[in-house]
Protein backbone atom coordinates (compact mmCIF):
# COMPACT_ATOMS: atom_id res chain seq x y z
CA UNK A 1 0.00 0.00 0.00
CA UNK A 2 1.50 3.33 -0.93
CA UNK A 3 2.38 5.75 1.90
CA UNK A 4 0.05 9.27 1.57
CA UNK A 5 0.78 10.90 5.03
CA UNK A 6 3.56 13.90 4.65
CA UNK A 7 6.58 12.89 5.03
CA UNK A 8 9.54 14.86 6.00
CA UNK A 9 12.18 17.24 3.30
CA UNK A 10 15.24 15.77 4.41
CA UNK A 11 17.74 18.34 4.11
CA UNK A 12 21.60 18.62 5.04
CA UNK A 13 20.61 20.53 8.40
CA UNK A 14 18.64 17.92 9.68
CA UNK A 15 19.86 14.32 7.72
CA UNK A 16 21.55 13.11 11.00
CA UNK A 17 18.54 13.39 12.50
CA UNK A 18 16.59 10.92 10.04
CA UNK A 19 19.96 8.84 8.77
CA UNK A 20 19.74 8.13 13.01
CA UNK A 21 16.06 6.49 12.43
CA UNK A 22 17.26 4.39 9.99
CA UNK A 23 20.09 3.36 11.93
CA UNK A 24 17.71 2.85 15.17
CA UNK A 25 18.94 5.73 17.21
CA UNK A 26 16.59 8.89 18.01
CA UNK A 27 18.96 11.70 17.85
CA UNK A 28 18.81 14.98 19.47
CA UNK A 29 20.99 18.23 19.58
CA UNK A 30 22.94 18.45 23.03
CA UNK A 31 24.64 21.03 23.59
CA UNK A 32 28.51 20.65 23.90
CA UNK A 33 28.91 23.81 26.49
CA UNK A 34 26.47 23.35 28.75
CA UNK A 35 25.04 19.93 28.38
CA UNK A 36 21.24 20.30 27.63
CA UNK A 37 19.24 18.72 25.12
CA UNK A 38 17.32 21.11 22.76
CA UNK A 39 14.03 19.59 21.21
CA UNK A 40 13.07 20.64 18.27
CA UNK A 41 16.56 21.31 16.74
CA UNK A 42 17.59 24.33 16.74
CA UNK A 43 20.53 26.62 15.66
CA UNK A 44 21.80 27.09 18.76
CA UNK A 45 21.19 25.86 22.39
CA UNK A 46 18.04 27.63 23.99
CA UNK A 47 19.92 27.64 27.20
CA UNK A 48 23.41 29.36 26.61
CA UNK A 49 22.96 30.18 23.26
CA UNK A 50 25.89 28.13 22.02
CA UNK A 51 26.22 27.21 18.24
CA UNK A 52 28.31 23.94 18.94
CA UNK A 53 25.56 20.71 19.20
CA UNK A 54 26.14 17.52 18.68
CA UNK A 55 23.55 14.81 17.87
CA UNK A 56 23.57 12.69 20.11
CA UNK A 57 21.65 9.78 20.58
CA UNK A 58 18.88 9.89 23.68
CA UNK A 59 17.80 6.42 25.57
CA UNK A 60 14.27 6.38 23.29
CA UNK A 61 12.29 6.36 26.66
CA UNK A 62 9.80 8.85 27.35
CA UNK A 63 6.22 9.42 29.32
CA UNK A 64 3.37 10.35 27.59
CA UNK A 65 2.81 14.55 28.47
CA UNK A 66 -0.52 14.65 26.95
CA UNK A 67 -2.60 13.42 23.85
CA UNK A 68 -4.94 13.67 21.72
CA UNK A 69 -7.45 10.74 19.97
CA UNK A 70 -8.10 12.35 16.54
CA UNK A 71 -11.67 11.43 14.80
CA UNK A 72 -11.44 13.69 12.20
CA UNK A 73 -8.33 13.10 10.05
CA UNK A 74 -6.84 15.12 7.36
CA UNK A 75 -5.84 13.81 3.87
CA UNK A 76 -4.63 10.51 3.84
CA UNK A 77 -5.25 9.88 8.06
CA UNK A 78 -8.82 10.02 7.53
CA UNK A 79 -8.30 6.25 6.38
CA UNK A 80 -7.15 6.20 10.36
CA UNK A 81 -9.34 7.43 12.23
CA UNK A 82 -9.66 7.35 15.68
CA UNK A 83 -5.47 7.81 15.92
CA UNK A 84 -3.66 9.22 18.54
CA UNK A 85 -1.45 12.39 18.48
CA UNK A 86 0.80 12.01 21.67
CA UNK A 87 3.18 14.81 23.23
CA UNK A 88 5.90 12.56 24.40
CA UNK A 89 8.14 14.10 27.18
CA UNK A 90 11.80 12.94 26.29
CA UNK A 91 13.83 11.09 29.87
CA UNK A 92 16.86 13.56 29.19
CA UNK A 93 17.50 16.58 31.53
CA UNK A 94 17.21 19.09 32.56
CA UNK A 95 15.22 20.92 29.23
CA UNK A 96 12.02 18.91 28.90
CA UNK A 97 12.10 17.81 24.90
CA UNK A 98 8.59 17.09 24.26
CA UNK A 99 8.19 15.10 21.35
CA UNK A 100 5.38 14.98 18.97
CA UNK A 101 4.61 12.02 17.06
CA UNK A 102 1.83 8.77 16.62
CA UNK A 103 1.59 5.54 18.64
CA UNK A 104 1.86 2.37 17.60
CA UNK A 105 0.62 -0.77 19.36
CA UNK A 106 -1.47 1.31 22.17
CA UNK A 107 -5.20 1.02 22.55
CA UNK A 108 -6.78 4.52 22.06
CA UNK A 109 -8.38 3.58 26.17
CA UNK A 110 -5.28 2.59 27.69
CA UNK A 111 -3.21 6.26 26.59
CA UNK A 112 -3.36 8.00 30.31
CA UNK A 113 -1.14 11.20 30.88
CA UNK A 114 2.76 9.75 32.84
CA UNK A 115 2.26 6.06 30.71
CA UNK A 116 5.76 5.06 29.73
CA UNK A 117 6.84 4.86 26.27
CA UNK A 118 9.32 3.74 24.01
CA UNK A 119 10.69 5.66 20.51
CA UNK A 120 10.60 2.37 17.93
CA UNK A 121 10.99 2.99 14.15
CA UNK A 122 9.14 2.33 11.01
CA UNK A 123 10.29 1.96 7.42
CA UNK A 124 8.53 3.96 5.07
CA UNK A 125 7.97 1.04 2.14
CA UNK A 126 9.04 3.01 -1.43
CA UNK A 127 10.16 6.04 0.20
CA UNK A 128 14.10 6.69 1.59
CA UNK A 129 12.24 7.61 5.16
CA UNK A 130 12.11 5.74 8.61
CA UNK A 131 9.92 7.50 10.94
CA UNK A 132 9.74 7.16 14.63
CA UNK A 133 6.53 5.86 16.65
CA UNK A 134 5.48 5.53 20.34
CA UNK A 135 5.19 2.04 21.59
CA UNK A 136 4.05 0.91 25.09
CA UNK A 137 7.10 0.99 27.42
CA UNK A 138 6.18 -2.60 28.65
CA UNK A 139 5.00 -3.82 25.30
CA UNK A 140 8.00 -5.75 24.52
CA UNK A 141 11.91 -5.94 24.44
CA UNK A 142 12.57 -2.95 22.31
CA UNK A 143 15.16 -4.32 19.66
CA UNK A 144 12.21 -7.45 19.21
CA UNK A 145 9.62 -4.94 18.98
CA UNK A 146 11.67 -3.21 16.41
CA UNK A 147 12.11 -6.22 14.36
CA UNK A 148 8.47 -6.80 14.92
CA UNK A 149 7.61 -3.36 12.74
CA UNK A 150 10.13 -3.79 10.21
CA UNK A 151 8.46 -6.82 9.28
CA UNK A 152 5.15 -6.06 9.44
CA UNK A 153 6.42 -3.03 6.85
CA UNK A 154 3.44 -1.05 7.00
CA UNK A 155 1.90 2.61 8.28
CA UNK A 156 1.05 2.09 11.96
CA UNK A 157 -0.54 5.21 13.02
CA UNK A 158 -3.49 3.17 14.14
CA UNK A 159 -3.12 3.64 18.27
CA UNK B 1 2.23 60.05 30.03
CA UNK B 2 0.27 62.72 27.82
CA UNK B 3 -0.15 61.92 24.26
CA UNK B 4 0.65 63.97 21.17
CA UNK B 5 -3.02 62.98 20.27
CA UNK B 6 -5.88 60.58 20.93
CA UNK B 7 -6.62 57.07 18.30
CA UNK B 8 -9.95 56.19 18.08
CA UNK B 9 -12.14 53.89 15.97
CA UNK B 10 -14.26 55.70 13.64
CA UNK B 11 -15.80 52.39 11.54
CA UNK B 12 -16.01 49.04 11.43
CA UNK B 13 -17.87 46.75 8.86
CA UNK B 14 -18.83 42.71 8.35
CA UNK B 15 -19.84 41.17 5.24
CA UNK B 16 -21.76 38.49 5.38
CA UNK B 17 -20.46 35.40 7.31
CA UNK B 18 -20.92 31.94 6.37
CA UNK B 19 -20.80 29.66 2.49
CA UNK B 20 -20.38 32.34 0.18
CA UNK B 21 -19.43 30.09 -3.21
CA UNK B 22 -20.05 33.09 -5.39
CA UNK B 23 -17.66 35.53 -3.92
CA UNK B 24 -14.08 35.91 -3.51
CA UNK B 25 -11.64 36.63 -1.31
CA UNK B 26 -10.43 39.49 -2.91
CA UNK B 27 -14.05 41.05 -3.08
CA UNK B 28 -15.32 40.29 0.64
CA UNK B 29 -11.80 42.72 1.18
CA UNK B 30 -13.01 45.30 -0.88
CA UNK B 31 -16.26 45.34 0.29
CA UNK B 32 -15.24 45.35 3.89
CA UNK B 33 -12.54 48.28 3.23
CA UNK B 34 -15.76 50.45 1.58
CA UNK B 35 -18.06 49.23 4.31
CA UNK B 36 -16.22 50.15 7.01
CA UNK B 37 -14.92 54.08 5.49
CA UNK B 38 -18.87 54.21 4.65
CA UNK B 39 -19.73 53.30 8.42
CA UNK B 40 -17.20 56.53 9.44
CA UNK B 41 -18.12 58.67 6.76
CA UNK B 42 -14.60 58.54 5.54
CA UNK B 43 -13.54 58.96 2.12
CA UNK B 44 -11.03 56.36 0.99
CA UNK B 45 -8.73 59.15 0.26
CA UNK B 46 -7.86 60.13 3.69
CA UNK B 47 -6.47 56.09 3.88
CA UNK B 48 -2.72 56.14 4.28
CA UNK B 49 -2.20 53.36 6.05
CA UNK B 50 -3.13 49.29 5.45
CA UNK B 51 -3.50 46.33 7.63
CA UNK B 52 -4.09 43.50 5.14
CA UNK B 53 -4.53 40.23 6.96
CA UNK B 54 -3.62 37.12 5.36
CA UNK B 55 -5.00 36.16 1.61
CA UNK B 56 -4.60 39.56 0.41
CA UNK B 57 -1.98 39.71 -1.55
CA UNK B 58 -3.60 39.15 -5.43
CA UNK B 59 -0.53 39.88 -7.41
CA UNK B 60 2.61 37.82 -7.45
CA UNK B 61 5.74 38.88 -6.57
CA UNK B 62 4.01 41.96 -4.94
CA UNK B 63 3.44 42.29 -1.25
CA UNK B 64 -0.09 42.63 -0.43
CA UNK B 65 0.68 46.62 0.93
CA UNK B 66 1.93 47.51 -2.38
CA UNK B 67 -1.17 45.81 -4.37
CA UNK B 68 -3.81 47.50 -2.08
CA UNK B 69 -1.44 51.02 -2.67
CA UNK B 70 -1.94 50.97 -5.85
CA UNK B 71 -5.55 48.89 -6.34
CA UNK B 72 -6.79 51.71 -3.56
CA UNK B 73 -5.78 54.22 -6.52
CA UNK B 74 -2.29 55.04 -6.09
CA UNK B 75 -2.12 56.14 -2.00
CA UNK B 76 0.98 56.60 -0.46
CA UNK B 77 1.07 54.85 2.38
CA UNK B 78 2.36 55.89 5.79
CA UNK B 79 1.98 52.88 7.59
CA UNK B 80 2.24 49.29 6.19
CA UNK B 81 1.42 46.80 9.10
CA UNK B 82 1.08 42.88 9.30
CA UNK B 83 -1.70 41.37 11.03
CA UNK B 84 -2.44 37.74 11.80
CA UNK B 85 -2.91 37.62 15.70
CA UNK B 86 -0.77 40.38 16.59
CA UNK B 87 -1.48 43.62 18.05
CA UNK B 88 -1.50 45.69 14.69
CA UNK B 89 -4.82 47.81 15.94
CA UNK B 90 -2.67 48.44 18.91
CA UNK B 91 0.55 49.92 16.54
CA UNK B 92 -1.70 51.60 14.41
CA UNK B 93 -2.98 53.60 17.48
CA UNK B 94 0.50 54.63 18.11
CA UNK B 95 1.36 55.43 14.87
CA UNK B 96 -2.16 57.56 14.61
CA UNK B 97 -1.03 59.46 17.67
CA UNK B 98 2.55 59.99 17.02
CA UNK B 99 1.81 60.93 13.30
CA UNK B 100 2.82 58.75 10.98
CA UNK B 101 -0.37 58.40 9.10
CA UNK B 102 -3.93 60.07 9.46
CA UNK B 103 -6.56 56.72 8.71
CA UNK B 104 -5.59 53.03 8.77
CA UNK B 105 -7.62 50.32 7.61
CA UNK B 106 -7.51 46.81 8.82
CA UNK B 107 -9.21 44.23 6.59
CA UNK B 108 -9.69 40.87 5.83
CA UNK B 109 -11.70 38.55 3.87
CA UNK B 110 -12.04 34.76 3.02
CA UNK B 111 -13.87 32.56 0.51
CA UNK B 112 -14.27 29.16 -0.80
CA UNK B 113 -11.57 27.42 0.62
CA UNK B 114 -11.43 25.61 4.28
CA UNK B 115 -9.05 26.27 7.41
CA UNK B 116 -10.10 22.79 9.07
CA UNK B 117 -9.06 19.18 8.13
CA UNK B 118 -12.22 18.48 5.40
CA UNK B 119 -9.87 20.97 3.49
CA UNK B 120 -6.95 18.64 2.97
CA UNK B 121 -7.20 16.82 -0.18
CA UNK B 122 -6.05 13.35 -0.51
CA UNK B 123 -2.50 13.32 -2.36
CA UNK B 124 -1.51 10.60 -5.00
CA UNK B 125 1.80 10.65 -3.11
CA UNK B 126 3.13 11.29 0.44
CA UNK B 127 3.57 14.87 0.21
CA UNK B 128 6.91 16.34 1.76
CA UNK B 129 6.29 18.83 4.94
CA UNK B 130 9.12 20.59 6.65
CA UNK B 131 11.40 18.26 8.87
CA UNK B 132 9.22 18.78 12.45
CA UNK B 133 6.14 19.73 10.71
CA UNK B 134 3.06 18.17 13.39
CA UNK B 135 1.63 17.43 9.19
CA UNK B 136 3.12 14.04 9.37
CA UNK B 137 1.43 13.01 12.73
CA UNK B 138 -1.98 13.54 11.41
CA UNK B 139 -2.37 16.73 13.86
CA UNK B 140 -3.62 20.15 13.07
CA UNK B 141 -5.22 23.02 14.73
CA UNK B 142 -7.82 21.42 16.80
CA UNK B 143 -5.23 18.23 17.71
CA UNK B 144 -3.07 21.48 19.10
CA UNK B 145 -5.79 22.66 21.03
CA UNK B 146 -6.97 19.17 22.51
CA UNK B 147 -2.98 18.28 23.46
CA UNK B 148 -3.61 21.83 25.29
CA UNK B 149 -6.69 20.89 26.54
CA UNK B 150 -5.90 17.57 27.88
CA UNK B 151 -2.89 18.72 29.98
CA UNK B 152 -4.48 21.45 31.49
CA UNK B 153 -7.36 19.39 32.69
CA UNK B 154 -4.89 16.91 34.03
CA UNK B 155 -2.80 19.59 35.67
CA UNK B 156 -5.82 21.51 37.34
CA UNK B 157 -8.96 18.77 37.75
CA UNK B 158 -10.81 20.62 35.23
CA UNK B 159 -13.21 18.33 33.18
CA UNK B 160 -14.87 18.38 29.90
CA UNK B 161 -17.83 19.43 31.10
CA UNK B 162 -16.23 22.42 32.64
CA UNK B 163 -14.59 23.22 29.20
CA UNK B 164 -18.44 22.99 27.57
CA UNK B 165 -19.68 25.31 29.90
CA UNK B 166 -17.75 27.73 27.26
CA UNK B 167 -19.48 26.73 24.05
CA UNK B 168 -22.92 27.21 25.70
CA UNK B 169 -23.07 30.69 27.08
CA UNK B 170 -21.34 31.29 23.32
CA UNK B 171 -24.01 29.87 21.86
CA UNK B 172 -26.54 31.80 23.92
CA UNK B 173 -25.61 35.03 23.01
CA UNK B 174 -25.11 33.92 19.10
CA UNK B 175 -29.04 33.53 19.57
CA UNK B 176 -29.29 37.66 20.36
CA UNK B 177 -27.23 38.05 17.13
CA UNK B 178 -29.27 38.31 13.96
CA UNK B 179 -26.44 37.84 12.12
CA UNK B 180 -24.47 35.23 13.21
CA UNK B 181 -24.37 31.86 11.74
CA UNK B 182 -25.45 29.38 14.93
CA UNK B 183 -28.01 31.69 16.28
CA UNK B 184 -30.84 30.19 14.44
CA UNK B 185 -29.87 26.49 15.79
CA UNK B 186 -30.74 27.42 19.34
CA UNK B 187 -29.35 27.36 22.37
CA UNK B 188 -27.10 24.47 23.51
CA UNK B 189 -26.52 22.60 26.72
CA UNK B 190 -23.29 21.13 28.58
CA UNK B 191 -24.69 17.27 27.11
CA UNK B 192 -25.35 18.44 23.70
CA UNK B 193 -21.61 19.32 24.01
CA UNK B 194 -20.88 16.21 25.52
CA UNK B 195 -22.06 14.53 22.96
CA UNK B 196 -21.62 16.07 20.35
CA UNK B 197 -18.96 14.02 17.72
CA UNK B 198 -15.65 13.84 19.25
CA UNK B 199 -12.86 15.78 16.47
CA UNK B 200 -9.56 15.96 18.76
CA UNK B 201 -10.48 14.07 21.85
CA UNK B 202 -10.95 15.68 24.53
CA UNK B 203 -12.60 17.98 21.99
CA UNK B 204 -16.01 17.57 20.43
CA UNK B 205 -17.26 19.33 17.40
CA UNK B 206 -19.15 22.08 19.53
CA UNK B 207 -15.98 22.20 21.54
CA UNK B 208 -14.68 23.59 17.87
CA UNK B 209 -15.02 27.23 16.30
CA UNK B 210 -16.72 27.81 12.75
CA UNK B 211 -15.02 27.36 9.83
CA UNK B 212 -16.81 29.94 7.17
CA UNK B 213 -16.38 32.68 4.74
CA UNK B 214 -16.85 35.92 5.57
CA UNK B 215 -14.76 39.48 5.81
CA UNK B 216 -14.31 42.53 7.95
CA UNK B 217 -12.58 45.93 8.09
CA UNK B 218 -11.97 47.94 11.30
CA UNK B 219 -11.08 52.14 10.51
CA UNK B 220 -9.26 53.75 13.05
CA UNK B 221 -8.49 57.70 12.89
CA UNK B 222 -7.74 60.59 14.85
CA UNK B 223 -10.38 61.60 17.63
CA UNK B 224 -10.55 65.14 15.98
CA UNK B 225 -11.20 63.22 12.60
CA UNK B 226 -13.55 60.81 14.20
CA UNK B 227 -15.62 63.22 15.99
CA UNK B 228 -16.72 64.52 12.43
CA UNK B 229 -17.27 60.86 11.25
CA UNK B 230 -20.58 59.39 11.08
CA UNK B 231 -20.32 57.32 13.79
CA UNK B 232 -19.94 57.53 17.70
CA UNK B 233 -15.99 57.18 18.08
CA UNK B 234 -14.57 54.73 20.16
CA UNK B 235 -11.51 55.34 21.99
CA UNK B 236 -8.29 53.58 21.71
CA UNK B 237 -6.90 53.59 25.66
CA UNK B 238 -3.85 51.36 24.77
CA UNK B 239 -3.21 47.83 23.22
CA UNK B 240 0.18 46.05 23.07
CA UNK B 241 0.99 42.88 21.39
CA UNK B 242 3.67 40.01 22.30
CA UNK B 243 4.99 36.63 21.21
CA UNK B 244 7.24 34.06 22.87
CA UNK B 245 7.80 30.46 20.67
CA UNK B 246 7.46 29.06 17.09
CA UNK B 247 4.40 27.80 14.67
CA UNK B 248 3.04 25.47 16.18
CA UNK B 249 6.28 23.03 16.65
CA UNK B 250 8.31 23.67 19.73
CA UNK B 251 6.63 23.01 23.48
CA UNK B 252 8.12 24.45 26.31
CA UNK B 253 7.38 23.03 29.66
CA UNK B 254 5.27 23.58 31.65
CA UNK B 255 2.64 24.72 29.34
CA UNK B 256 0.98 27.19 32.20
CA UNK B 257 3.63 28.46 34.26
CA UNK B 258 2.24 30.91 37.07
CA UNK B 259 3.67 34.20 35.37
CA UNK B 260 2.45 33.48 32.39
CA UNK B 261 3.35 33.74 28.75
CA UNK B 262 2.51 36.04 25.62
CA UNK B 263 -1.10 36.75 26.16
CA UNK B 264 -0.26 37.63 30.09
CA UNK B 265 2.45 40.43 28.95
CA UNK B 266 0.04 41.77 26.19
CA UNK B 267 -2.66 42.31 28.58
CA UNK B 268 -0.32 43.53 31.56
CA UNK B 269 1.00 46.25 29.32
CA UNK B 270 -2.18 47.32 27.22
CA UNK B 271 -3.63 48.04 30.75
CA UNK B 272 -0.51 49.22 31.55
CA UNK B 273 -0.65 51.90 28.86
CA UNK B 274 -4.38 52.13 28.77
CA UNK B 275 -4.19 53.59 32.78
CA UNK B 276 -7.62 52.04 34.02
CA UNK B 277 -7.37 48.49 35.91
CA UNK B 278 -9.00 45.30 34.49
CA UNK B 279 -11.52 45.11 36.70
CA UNK B 280 -13.36 47.97 35.55
CA UNK B 281 -14.15 46.50 31.91
CA UNK B 282 -17.88 46.45 31.09
CA UNK B 283 -17.38 43.85 27.89
CA UNK B 284 -14.87 41.31 26.47
CA UNK B 285 -14.47 40.22 23.00
CA UNK B 286 -11.58 37.47 23.77
CA UNK B 287 -10.18 35.06 20.96
CA UNK B 288 -12.48 31.29 21.41
CA UNK B 289 -11.06 29.40 18.63
CA UNK B 290 -11.63 26.65 20.92
CA UNK B 291 -13.72 26.01 24.10
CA UNK B 292 -10.68 25.67 26.05
CA UNK B 293 -9.28 29.11 24.66
CA UNK B 294 -11.91 31.27 26.36
CA UNK B 295 -11.01 29.92 29.77
CA UNK B 296 -6.94 30.23 29.39
CA UNK B 297 -7.44 33.79 28.25
CA UNK B 298 -9.56 34.78 31.15
CA UNK B 299 -6.37 33.43 33.36
CA UNK B 300 -3.79 34.56 31.84
CA UNK B 301 -5.29 38.21 31.23
CA UNK B 302 -5.89 38.01 35.03
CA UNK B 303 -9.18 38.52 35.53
CA UNK B 304 -9.14 35.40 37.23
CA UNK B 305 -6.59 33.26 38.76
CA UNK B 306 -4.47 30.11 37.07
CA UNK B 307 -7.00 26.80 37.10
CA UNK B 308 -9.66 28.93 38.16
CA UNK B 309 -11.00 30.18 34.58
CA UNK B 310 -13.37 27.36 33.83
CA UNK B 311 -15.01 28.43 37.87
CA UNK B 312 -14.87 31.72 36.20
CA UNK B 313 -17.48 31.28 33.46
CA UNK B 314 -19.18 28.83 35.92
CA UNK B 315 -19.85 31.58 37.70
CA UNK B 316 -21.73 33.32 35.09
CA UNK B 317 -19.60 36.80 34.53
CA UNK B 318 -18.76 35.94 30.98
CA UNK B 319 -22.56 35.91 30.07
CA UNK B 320 -24.86 38.91 29.61
CA UNK B 321 -25.78 40.10 32.78
CA UNK B 322 -22.36 38.91 34.29
CA UNK B 323 -19.62 41.34 35.84
CA UNK B 324 -18.08 40.69 31.92
CA UNK B 325 -20.15 39.87 29.25
CA UNK B 326 -17.91 38.17 27.02
CA UNK B 327 -17.84 37.34 23.01
CA UNK B 328 -21.67 39.09 23.10
CA UNK B 329 -22.02 38.28 19.30
CA UNK B 330 -21.53 34.64 19.79
CA UNK B 331 -17.47 34.56 19.19
CA UNK B 332 -15.83 32.33 16.93
CA UNK B 333 -17.57 29.70 18.32
CA UNK B 334 -20.79 30.13 17.03
CA UNK B 335 -21.13 33.72 15.48
CA UNK B 336 -18.02 33.46 12.70
CA UNK B 337 -14.36 31.89 12.27
CA UNK B 338 -13.82 32.95 8.61
CA UNK B 339 -10.21 31.60 9.22
CA UNK B 340 -8.11 35.11 9.88
CA UNK B 341 -11.31 36.46 12.65
CA UNK B 342 -8.64 38.26 14.28
CA UNK B 343 -10.80 41.48 13.91
CA UNK B 344 -13.66 40.23 15.07
CA UNK B 345 -13.60 40.45 18.28
CA UNK B 346 -12.89 43.97 18.03
CA UNK B 347 -15.64 44.98 15.96
CA UNK B 348 -18.25 43.75 18.59
CA UNK B 349 -16.47 45.49 21.10
CA UNK B 350 -16.69 48.48 19.37
CA UNK B 351 -20.57 47.91 18.40
CA UNK B 352 -21.49 47.47 22.11
CA UNK B 353 -19.54 50.46 23.44
CA UNK B 354 -21.16 52.24 20.49
CA UNK B 355 -24.47 50.71 21.97
CA UNK B 356 -25.68 49.50 18.62
CA UNK B 357 -26.04 45.41 20.06
CA UNK B 358 -29.62 45.19 20.14
CA UNK B 359 -31.16 42.56 22.15
CA UNK B 360 -27.65 41.73 23.44
CA UNK B 361 -26.32 45.10 24.33
CA UNK B 362 -24.79 45.65 27.82
CA UNK B 363 -26.21 48.02 29.64
CA UNK B 364 -24.00 50.99 29.64
CA UNK B 365 -20.73 49.58 28.49
CA UNK B 366 -17.94 52.05 28.86
CA UNK B 367 -14.97 49.89 28.75
CA UNK B 368 -14.12 47.38 26.78
CA UNK B 369 -10.93 44.74 25.99
CA UNK B 370 -10.26 42.29 22.79
CA UNK B 371 -7.99 39.52 22.74
CA UNK B 372 -6.88 37.98 19.40
CA UNK B 373 -4.56 35.13 19.63
CA UNK B 374 -2.69 32.28 17.33
CA UNK B 375 0.09 31.14 15.37
CA UNK B 376 0.25 28.49 18.73
CA UNK B 377 -0.90 28.24 21.38
CA UNK B 378 -1.48 31.49 23.07
CA UNK B 379 1.52 31.63 21.04
CA UNK B 380 0.99 34.90 19.91
CA UNK B 381 -1.04 37.73 21.29
CA UNK B 382 -2.54 41.65 20.27
CA UNK B 383 -4.71 43.09 23.16
CA UNK B 384 -6.71 46.45 22.90
CA UNK B 385 -8.04 48.49 25.26
CA UNK B 386 -11.11 50.68 24.50
CA UNK B 387 -13.68 53.03 25.65
CA UNK B 388 -16.32 55.73 24.93
CA UNK B 389 -15.76 58.93 24.93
Amino acid sequence: MTYLKPLPQIEPRNKEFWDGLAAGEFRVPKCDNCGHYNWVPYPACRSCLSEAQTWTPVSRDATVWSFSLVHRGPGAFNDDVPYAVVLAKLAEEPRSCIVLGNTTGIAPEDLYIGMPLRIVFEEIPGEDVTVFRFAAADAAEPDDADAALSAENQPATVA
Amino acid sequence: MARPRQAAIAGVYTTKQGKLPDRTSFSLQLEAIKGALDDAGIPIEEVDGIIPLSMSDHLPGTTAHQFWANQLGERPLGLMETGGASGALAKAALAIENGMCEVVVLFYGKAGSLVGPRGTAMPDRAPRVPDWSFYQSGAYMTTWYALWAQRYMHEFGVTHADLAEVAVFTRHHATLNPDSIMGRKGDITVEDVLNSRPICEPLNLLDCSLDNDGGYAVVMTSIERARSSKKKPVLVLGGAESTYTDFYVTINDPWFPEEGKAVRRATDRAFAIAGIDREDIDVAGLYDCFTITTIRDLEEMGFCKLGEGADYVKEGHCALGGKMPTNTDGGLLSNSHAGDPAGMHTIEVVRQLRGECGERQVPDAKLGVSLQQGWAVHGMAGVLVMATE
